[in-house]
């Protein structure tokens, strides 16, 4: 019931973002542009290092691609959903949570749903390609249950990311100083498109562990790569998904909590 | 029935304080200190349903602090507070649903599209029929002359048009309590008296019960059958604005302007013995408040019967502003006392 | 005057202090930065003595001095600007008595100088103990290679400036902002040197002005550029930052002029 209430503001949410897009039709296609060339930099990032190397830590240009082309279809649904960037200055600093606190909704949906940005997705249907043609260019055999996996995954990844910047979001109820957390976070979830196997036990544990962004990258997309194969680890992703996704509900509960006073 | 009703409560805040200088900053790298704020000293009220109340005070008495526990944004740090039936930090979601709030400084309307879009999106949080919601719209966009507005982009509009447009926004549910912060700041008259008029009309056909708080004790003048007044987080009135102009307007001021100059000790010499206070107004001018007990007749005569020479005198009512000004001044706790009976 | 200036410096210094989160996260995120590149390099040399022109040696000190130098030069100018235009606070910074290109350039250089102290400096010294780092022997290139990155940090404050500037122009300069990170993060060298590009990509990147500031500087520190060499990167930097300086001043005389012809 609350759910499908939740779900209908969707619609409206979305319905008043293309509204307010119609009217800066420029800036959209610069923002889709801007989107898209960030994951081709990254593309050409992985393109120049394998004209010197053969092989990454054994593993080949198109397998790279492929862990590549599946982290970045979780990564556009979350953004499309969570572009919680500037929650501290939005709804801390100028007020604007009061006036969330005085609506009859889910006080996250409202938040997420005010921030929607659709153009993202266009990324996941990008990575969805780039995907496709590795997956070809390895010769991967292709079972009838590999897309149902393959949402499965998706969902868990994309927990991971909810979680983990919701929590992140969370923080500023506590201090409405800018934490500088955003940036580190975002650098460290970029580690988690390589093959795991080339960093040290350190950055291995705290990729998979403790930001495990390994789980948004190389590990369930290794469910596809025979070669690479880690069941045990791709298996855990929507498991770590609903951890962490809980996790990061506990944290925005009891930061609104706080907020309001009732905390500490 | 209470419309709410507000028993000892009380809030604190922590607040963090940034040592000066290079040093201190520092210092705040590694350790930070706290201080403990009482922003709501232990107050109570109640304001029953249909009543349009004034909640005044200076900048930082607590009026925000108590308007955001009554909207369930705060939670209090001890006391009990029943507005509409709920306690509004519990059943937020629930309870919001009854009441509309505006801010005066912040818009709860999208920026960047038609006013009518927000308003739809409000009838989704809202939950409210489109039936009703039309009927509801079609009354408020017509007392408040919006129908050219409605689907203007917020950003195009005068701050007039915008203000009236949050009202609606606030009001598109039906709530039986309106919470206003600073209605009317930065309003030209014309826009301020509308918005008035269209309130004491709310007022009067629903019966909604209305809080506003104010720096413009016009607005009060003008709506508030009674006024709870707030000074650093305790209630230092809370009655009729009858009853504060009475008890406080107790004095008068009387003008006197001399041919001669005249020095202060002077003219308090022709009046000693008698409990009033002169003020020098230039080298010929002064002024004299006489409290209420005493006749003014017996100053006039007393001044009038000295030596010196005098052009002019003029006697003054005090209005509520200056009333007001004088409570904050005064402020001492005896003062505060009295008034509060 | 002068000393006008030099308060805005200072300001921005004693404000950095002030968000001491934003301190602790920011040395985190280089300490991870660098260790990512660095396991992530080892793996793409494997078993190659030289790459690019470079050592396994040379890179690791490349990485470790061109996050270092990002820590110096690295300021957010673009989004201030961008948001003052947008608020339109940017008019009533007009009506003081100084220039507004010339106060943000400050408050860029108080944040540059905050990390280069507390940030740079023990960063440095960490990374060395770590990573096998060699630093140079030769005071003289320690004084050119400061020399060069402040250098730097003008010629990135320019491209910051330039790209908030457009906020003049268009509704919302949010995409360029995002495309301008990108471009500078890859074309400066920092996760990438240029000598890995292929050589006609390499020859176009060498008419940008993105090279001048972290391959340069990087490379004289590492001692790949030598004699002549030295020099010759310098005057490119010095060049950069006189030709940037034009385009700016267009810009911004356009846009005072749009400024007071349409009143913001």
């Amino acid at each position: 019931m609350r759910i499908a209430f939740t779900l209908s503001l969707f619609r409206e949410y979305l319905a008043n973002y293309i509204k307010t897009k119609l009217t800066y039709r420029a800036d959209f296609w610069v923002e889709v542009l801007s989107d898209l060339m960030f994951s081709a930099m990254n593309l050409i990032f992985i393109f120049v290092v394998f004209t010197h190397t053969p092989s990454l830590g054994d593993w080949s240009e198109a397998e790279v691609v492929f862990v590549y082309g599946y982290f970045m279809i979780p990564y556009g649904i979350f953004s499309t959903f969570s572009n919680l960037w500037n929650f501290s200055e939005r709804y801390i600093t100028k007020g604007e949570m009061d006036r969330i606190l005085t609506r009859p909704a889910n006080s996250l949906a409202q938040v997420m749903l005010e921030n929607v940005d659709p153009p993202s997705l266009i990324g996941s249907f990008v990575g969805l390609g780039i995907m496709g043609v590795a997956w070809g260019r390895l010769g991967l055999p292709f079972h009838w249950y590999d897309p149902l996996v393959l949402i499965v995954m998706v969902l868990g990844s994309v927990l991971i990311y909810l979680g983990l910047y919701t929590a992140l979001a969370a923080i500023s109820f506590y201090s409405d100083a800018p934490t500088g957390i955003g940036p580190l976070i975002y650098n460290i979830q970029n580690y988690g498109r390589y093959p795991i196997q080339i960093y040290n036990k350190g950055i291995r544990f705290l990729l998979t562990w403790l930001l495990p962004f390994a789980f948004v990258g190389v590990y369930p997309a290794s469910f596809f790569l025979e070669r690479h194969a880690d069941r045990t680890m791709a298996w855990l992703t929507p498991v770590v998904g609903l951890i962490v996704g809980a996790i990061g509900l506990i944290v925005w509960n009891s930061g609104v909590k706080r907020y309001r006073g009732a905390g500490s | 029935m209470l419309a709410i009703d507000v028993n000892q409560l009380r809030k604190q805040f922590k607040v963090q304080k940034n040592r000066e200088g290079l040093k201190g900053a520092m210092l705040d790298l590694f350790k930070r200190e706290h201080t403990e704020v009482t922003a709501v000293k232990d107050i109570s009220f109640q304001i029953p349903q249909g009543e349009i109340c004034g909640y005044i005070g200076e900048n930082g008495a607590g009026k925000s602090t108590t308007i955001k526990m009554l909207t369930g944004i705060l939670v209090p740090t001890s006391g009990r507070i029943l507005v509409n039936g709920y306690v509004p930090y519990k059943e937020r979601e629930e309870f919001v649903r009854g009441i509309g709030v505006v801010f005066g400084q912040r818009s709860q309307l999208w920026w960047d599209i038609g006013v009518i879009e927000s308003f739809r999106l409000l009838r989704k949080v809202y939950r409210v029929d489109e039936a009703d919601f039309k009927r509801r719209l079609d009354e408020l966009v017509e007392t408040l002359q919006l129908q050219d507005l409605l689907n203007r982009p917020v950003r195009k509009l005068s701050l007039g048009q915008r203000m009236r447009c949050e009202l609606v926004a606030a009001l598109l549910h039906q709530p039986s309590i309106l919470f206003l912060d600073e209605p009317t700041i930065g309003l030209d008259i014309v826009v301020k008296t509308e918005i008035r008029e269209f309130l004491k009309r709310l007022n009067r056909d629903h019966g909604t019960t209305i809080l506003l708080t104010t720096h413009d004790l016009q607005d009060i003048e003008a709506l508030c059958s009674r006024v709870i007044m707030l000074d650093d987080g305790r209630i230092i009135y809370d009655g009729g604005l009858e009853e504060l102009k009475e008890r406080w307007g107790k004095g008068r001021e009387v003008q006197f302007q001399f041919t001669d100059p005249i020095s202060l000790d002077a003219v308090s010499s022709l009046t000693s013995g008698l409990d009033v206070r002169w003020t020098k107004e230039n080298e010929v001018t002064a002024k004299v408040w006489i409290p209420r007990e005493l006749n003014v007749s017996d100053v006039l005569s007393r001044v009038v019967g000295s030596a010196a020479e005098i052009s002019d005198i003029k006697i003054f009512e005090t209005n509520t502003d200056e009333i007001v000004r004088e409570i904050y001044r005064t402020g001492s706790p005896e003062a505060k006392e009295a008034v509060r009976g | 005057m002068a000393s006008a200036y030099l308060d805005f410096v200072r300001i921005r210094f004693l404000m950095m202090l002030a968000y001491r989160v934003n301190y602790y996260s920011g040395i985190v995120i280089y300490a991870i930065n660098i260790g990512a590149y660095y396991f992530m390099w080892k793996a793409i040399y494997g078993s190659a003595e030289t790459l690019g022109g470079f050592t396994v040696e040379q890179m690791t000190t490349y990485i470790a001095v061109s996050w270092m130098a990002r820590a110096f030069y690295f300021n957010n100018l673009d989004r201030e600007i961008s948001n003052e235009i947008r608020d339109g606070s940017v008019a009533v910074q007009m009506t003081r008595p100084i220039s507004y290109l010339m106060v943000k350039m400050m408050q860029g250089f108080g944040e540059g100088l905050f990390r280069l102290l507390l940030f740079m400096v023990p960063g440095m010294i960490i990374v060395t103990l770590i990573f096998p780092v060699s630093l140079p022997t030769d005071p003289v290139r320690w004084v050119i290679f400061f020399v060069m990155i402040w250098f730097s940090f003008l010629i990135n404050s320019q491209l910051n400036i330039m790209t908030g500037l457009f906020a003049f122009y268009v509704e919302n300069n949010e995409g360029l902002m995002r495309l301008k990170r990108v471009l500078i993060d890859l074309l400066s060298g920092v996760i990438l040197p240029m000598t890995f590009f292929p050589g006609w990509a390499k020859a176009i990147l060498d008419w940008l002005p993105f090279q001048a500031i972290t391959y340069l500087p990087g490379s004289v520190f590492t001692g790949r550029l030598n004699g002549a060499e030295v020099w010759n990167a310098l005057l490119v930097q010095v060049v950069w930052f006189a030709a940037l300086i034009v385009p700016i001043l267009l810009m911004w005389r356009t846009a005072r002029k749009r400024l007071f012809v349409q009143g913001g």
